[in-house]
């Protein structure tokens, strides 16, 4: 515990050895309810660690403070050996940190190409003038845009990169997430955080939609990946550690077999199911 | 030799496109000069009706011709400039059509500034009337003091914009309704103070001098190879080129990386800040352009009318700016010109309608919104150079 | 300052709060059950208080003139045409944009308000021009130095006041608030519960819409003076109102018009410049208040689902 809480507010340090992520007593309260209770949780770099626990139980709440959508109520948050608590969440993507959402957050109208920009917008020229009157030059980064969008989309579907103009709201569900998980890799993040991805989707999708994930890892082999998942097929297959949370603490740690056998855990879901 | 023959059919197939745009275009053109020049209730009917029949025609046809103009959007734009002053040159003695015209052009530009930020950015103005308002008392209070006028046209744009910084932080900090409710309270705010205000001419307003600009007399008739023209021909010059102006820069405004923020900001804030773009940025940018655009659009209109009062600014007038908006189409600003037609000249030709244009508007807006919330012309997918085959 | 002068500003301040209290009530009713804003609610307020004064005409016409009589046939008549009007909003131009951007919904009640204001000013004789509104209560007065205890607004605050504490006991107390503060929790539930969410939102609009034409009534008594566009300051105000003491709240709602008459009347009292100034600066107080706390004094607890 201590030693995470060196990590935090130590030095910078961002050595092979540190972890890519450490929390250390993350608290998030919201008025009475208290979400996530002092929560010490660590991500090695290129390790996929999944995030498990009943409904209510923080993983959610964990994502958004870490993203700065929430402000922690206490604790530290270091990222790459730099201290991120607080940021704003335009800072924390900036410093690596990318992710999908539960419920599919897409901008529905737009298309598959937009939504993809949107996390690329970082690299993109964002000044009025330049927007405004700079035509050719916005032409060249546009036409090489498409050319990155198209190949980051590739990967995950030949068909999807015919349909790179086509509203997004006009895919089915997992090329949303596709699509979604697009937006999140195009600006190359050391950490992606994926809340829920086989949500809505059948049990093929979701195996289509991991052995996409696990292809893309294999590309990226320095990509850390946080998941949150109920499917816990889904965990077994795709992640080397676990940790459970319950009334946003960590109650277990360790790969999906062990952890799944602690009483502890058994409890924590059943009473979940009985309630 | 097939690629010949393709080509050849290409060729073929543009050229039909370019006569049938400008086959449209001058029947749009003829159409608007009828409407305009017209003042018989008979002939106004029967011309709505025209162009609600062509409307519903255009839209069968539109997959097919719609290539024609957005595939070369600076010939449509051309085409659109060159049937409008065509109807100028038909009409230019007759002073009360050119000055309608001249208004809905105004109203154009101020338009197509709520666009960016109600349509693109989606920040609720239901002040706009006080920021045309801001750019037409400056414009008074300016041009008063022998400012020049180029000068004082700026102005009009910027103070405008000056005075919507003041409500940045409020716009900043609230969202949809909380937001709609600053606008409102600051709309009515605005009529208020000027109402009471007697350095600014309270409840009498303002008079002002028609525009000189470099020594060109805005206000005196035209005479032009042994033909005079009504001097609205002057403000009709102008306020196209504004027109022009503003659409073109909305459209690349949206065809941009900035446009795209916009429509992330307007769609999604939560999203769109958790993948860096900066939500507070996007919407000061918008909703400053946006209140620029009103600002100078207020302050020529204020010249040409030369006569401003608070009654022109109030929040029943902010409402009909936001219809036009929301009838042209929200978000795509080809619709403002019809909506802009529509809401400014029938009342006007109609005098028996003009008492009830507020209530008329009312129920339109109502109507649009429960049948056809998508406005005349609907906004297209965004293509950032259409035309280029990408 | 006298005392009895500071006693008469408290005094109007606390009319004047009542009335801000009964249109804010209505706004958070209705964002209770649809979190929907409707903005022609003020102008409903204006409609009422039109309604009432047709009716005591029509009343002086036919020879009726009781007082006790015609102040209650006012009312009432007021109160249940203002509750037909807001059942038939809430069926005809809430309800089926339920599923559309939140943004159209805002216009359309924007809109509508503009409708009614128009309606009134072009169709009812005269409609432009203020209308003289009846003293159709006891005048009687009671001097305490620079205090005026009038008998009519002390009857006036009673009977706010009293309607808004029958409303909230409406709500709080009987099986159909039950069913209206278990849509407001969660529709959804509600509706698999067996409750038959149309009928609720319909009569939770005809509350808040009747309360508002009581407002309108006791606004016309009051200043005996009644104008077509007097719903446009009652609707801000009222909005504000709301939202400063939490939308969703009745004691908010309550509270938040008592404060925003608390302002006005320090305003008027204090501000160096002329009186006409008065509602340049409630429109301001309501923009800097909404920017200093967005979403209310008493802030809602549940930030975004993210």
């Amino acid at each position: 515990m201590t030693a995470a809480g060196e990590t935090a507010n130590g030095p910078t340090r961002d050595t092979a050895a540190a972890p890519l992520l450490a929390c250390a007593e993350l608290t998030m309260r919201f008025g009475g309810l208290v979400a996530l209770d002092a929560l010490d949780l660590h991500v090695a770099r290129g390790e996929i660690l999944g995030l498990i626990g009943p409904n209510g139980s923080g993983k959610t709440t964990f994502f958004n403070v870490l993203t700065g959508l929430y402000r922690a109520s206490g604790g530290r948050i270091a990222f790459a050996g730099r201290d991120i608590t607080g940021l704003a969440p335009q800072a924390v993507y900036r410093a690596g940190i990318a992710r999908t959402f539960q419920r599919s957050r897409l901008c529905l109208p737009l298309t598959v190409f937009d939504n993809v920009m949107i996390g690329n917008h970082l690299r993109l020229s964002r000044g009025t003038g330049f927007n405004v009157f700079r035509r050719r030059a916005l032409r060249r980064q546009y036409e090489e845009s498409v050319e990155a969008a198209r190949a980051l989309v590739v990967t995950f579907n030949p068909q999807l990169a015919a349909r790179l103009f086509d509203a997004a709201g006009a895919l089915d569900m997992i090329d949303r997430r596709r699509v979604e998980i697009c937006r999140a890799l195009v600006n190359a993040p050391r950490l992606l955080l994926l809340d829920e991805p086989s949500a809505g989707m059948t049990r093929g999708e979701t195996r289509e939609l991991m052995d996409d994930i696990l292809q893309v890892r294999a590309a990226r082999p320095a990509l850390t990946i946080v998941i949150i998942e109920h499917e816990m097929n889904v965990i077994e297959r795709m992640t080397q550690r676990c940790v459970v949370l319950n009334y946003g603490r960590k109650i277990a740690e360790g790969p999906f077999r062990a952890v799944a056998a602690e009483r502890g855990v058994q409890e924590a879901y059943l009473g979940q199911a009985v309630a | 030799m097939t690629g010949t023959a393709a080509s050849r059919v290409a060729v073929h197939s543009q050229r039909t496109d370019l006569v049938v745009a400008a086959v449209a275009v001058a029947a749009i053109g003829a159409w608007l000069w009828a409407f305009l020049a017209t003042d018989r209730v008979g002939v106004l009917a029967t011309l709505l009706a025209v162009a609600a029949v062509a409307f519903v025609l255009a839209q069968r046809l539109a997959p097919r011709y719609r290539r024609a103009l957005t595939a070369r959007p600076r010939a449509a734009t051309s085409l659109v400039v060159l049937a409008v002053c065509a109807v100028a040159v038909a009409l230019r003695d007759q002073p009360y059509p050119l000055l309608m015209l001249c208004t809905v052009l105004l109203f154009v530009v101020a338009c197509v500034g709520l666009d960016i930020q109600i349509g693109h950015c989606g920040i609720v103005n239901f002040a706009g009337a006080a920021f045309f308002g801001t750019g037409a008392y400056t414009a008074a209070v300016l041009a008063a003091r022998g400012v020049p006028h180029i000068a004082v046209i700026a102005a009009g744009g910027v103070v405008a914009a000056l005075v919507g910084s003041l409500l940045i932080l409020p716009v900043l900090r609230t969202r949809g309704y909380y937001a709609a409710l600053v606008t409102i309270a600051f709309g009515i705010l605005f009529s208020t103070f000027l109402e009471v205000n007697d350095a600014l001419g309270g409840p009498q307003g303002l008079k002002l001098h028609g525009i000189d600009l470099f020594g060109w007399k805005f206000n005196r008739d035209v005479t032009l190879g042994g033909t005079t023209a009504s001097f609205y021909v002057n403000y009709f010059v102008l306020s196209l080129a504004l027109a022009v102006a503003a659409f073109v820069f909305a459209r690349r405004v949206e065809r941009s990386w900035l446009g795209l923020a916009f429509d992330a900001v307007r769609l999604d804030e939560i999203a769109a800040a958790t993948f860096g773009i900066g939500v507070a940025r996007a919407k000061i940018v918008a909703f400053t352009l946006g209140n620029l655009l009103c600002g100078i659009a207020g302050a020529v209109y204020a010249m040409m009318q030369g006569f401003i009062a608070p009654n022109n600014f109030t929040f029943g007038e902010s409402l009909i700016l936001v219809s036009i908006v929301i009838l042209g189409g929200i978000g795509n600003p080809l619709g403002i010109l019809p909506a802009a037609l529509i809401i400014v000249v029938v009342p006007q030709k109609l005098q028996f309608i003009q008492e009830y244009r507020f209530l008329l508007y009312g129920v339109l807006v109502v109507l649009i919104l429960l049948f056809r919330p998508e406005g005349l012309l609907p906004r297209r997918i965004r293509e950032y150079f259409p035309g280029s085959g990408a | 300052m006298d005392a009895g002068v500071l006693a008469q500003y408290v005094f109007n301040g606390v009319m004047l709060g009542v009335i801000y209290a009964m249109v804010a009530v209505g706004f958070t009713l209705f964002f209770g059950v649809l979190d929907v804003i409707q903005f022609a609610h003020g102008d409903v307020v204006m409609a009422g208080a039109f309604v009432g004064l047709a009716t005591y005409l029509a009343l002086h016409a036919l020879g009726i003139a009781a007082p006790a009589v015609v102040v209650l046939v006012v009312a009432c008549a007021a109160g249940l045409g203002m509750a037909l009007l807001g059942a038939i909003i809430a069926r005809w131009l809430i309800l089926p944009l339920r599923a559309a951007p939140a943004f159209n919904t805002l216009l359309v009640t924007l809109m509508l308000g503009s409708i009614l204001r128009e309606l009134v000013r072009l169709f009812y004789p005269n409609g432009s021009n203020p209308q003289p509104f009846p003293r159709l209560l006891p005048s009687a007065s009671a001097n305490l130095g620079h205090f005026t205890l009038r008998l009519d607004t002390t009857l006036l605050i009673v009977t706010g006041l009293v309607t808004i504490v029958i409303v909230n006991l409406v709500v709080r107390r009987t099986r159909l608030g039950l069913a209206i503060r278990a849509v407001a929790q969660d529709s959804e539930t509600a509706r698999v519960m067996g409750i038959d969410f149309e009928r609720v939102v319909l009569v939770t609009f005809a509350i808040g819409s009747a309360l508002a034409g009581f407002a309108g009534v006791v606004y016309g008594l009051y200043y005996n003076e009644v104008n077509f566009d007097i719903g446009l300051l009652l609707g801000v105000i009222g909005f504000s109102a709301a939202v400063v003491g939490g939308l969703g709240s009745i004691y908010g709602a309550i509270l938040g018009g008592f404060l925003f008459a608390a302002l006005q009347t320090i305003g008027s009292v204090a501000l160096p410049v002329s009186s006409a100034y008065s509602n340049v600066f409630a429109f301001a107080v309501v923009i800097v208040l909404m920017t200093w706390k967005p979403t209310g004094l008493i802030a809602e607890p549940a930030s975004e689902r993210v």
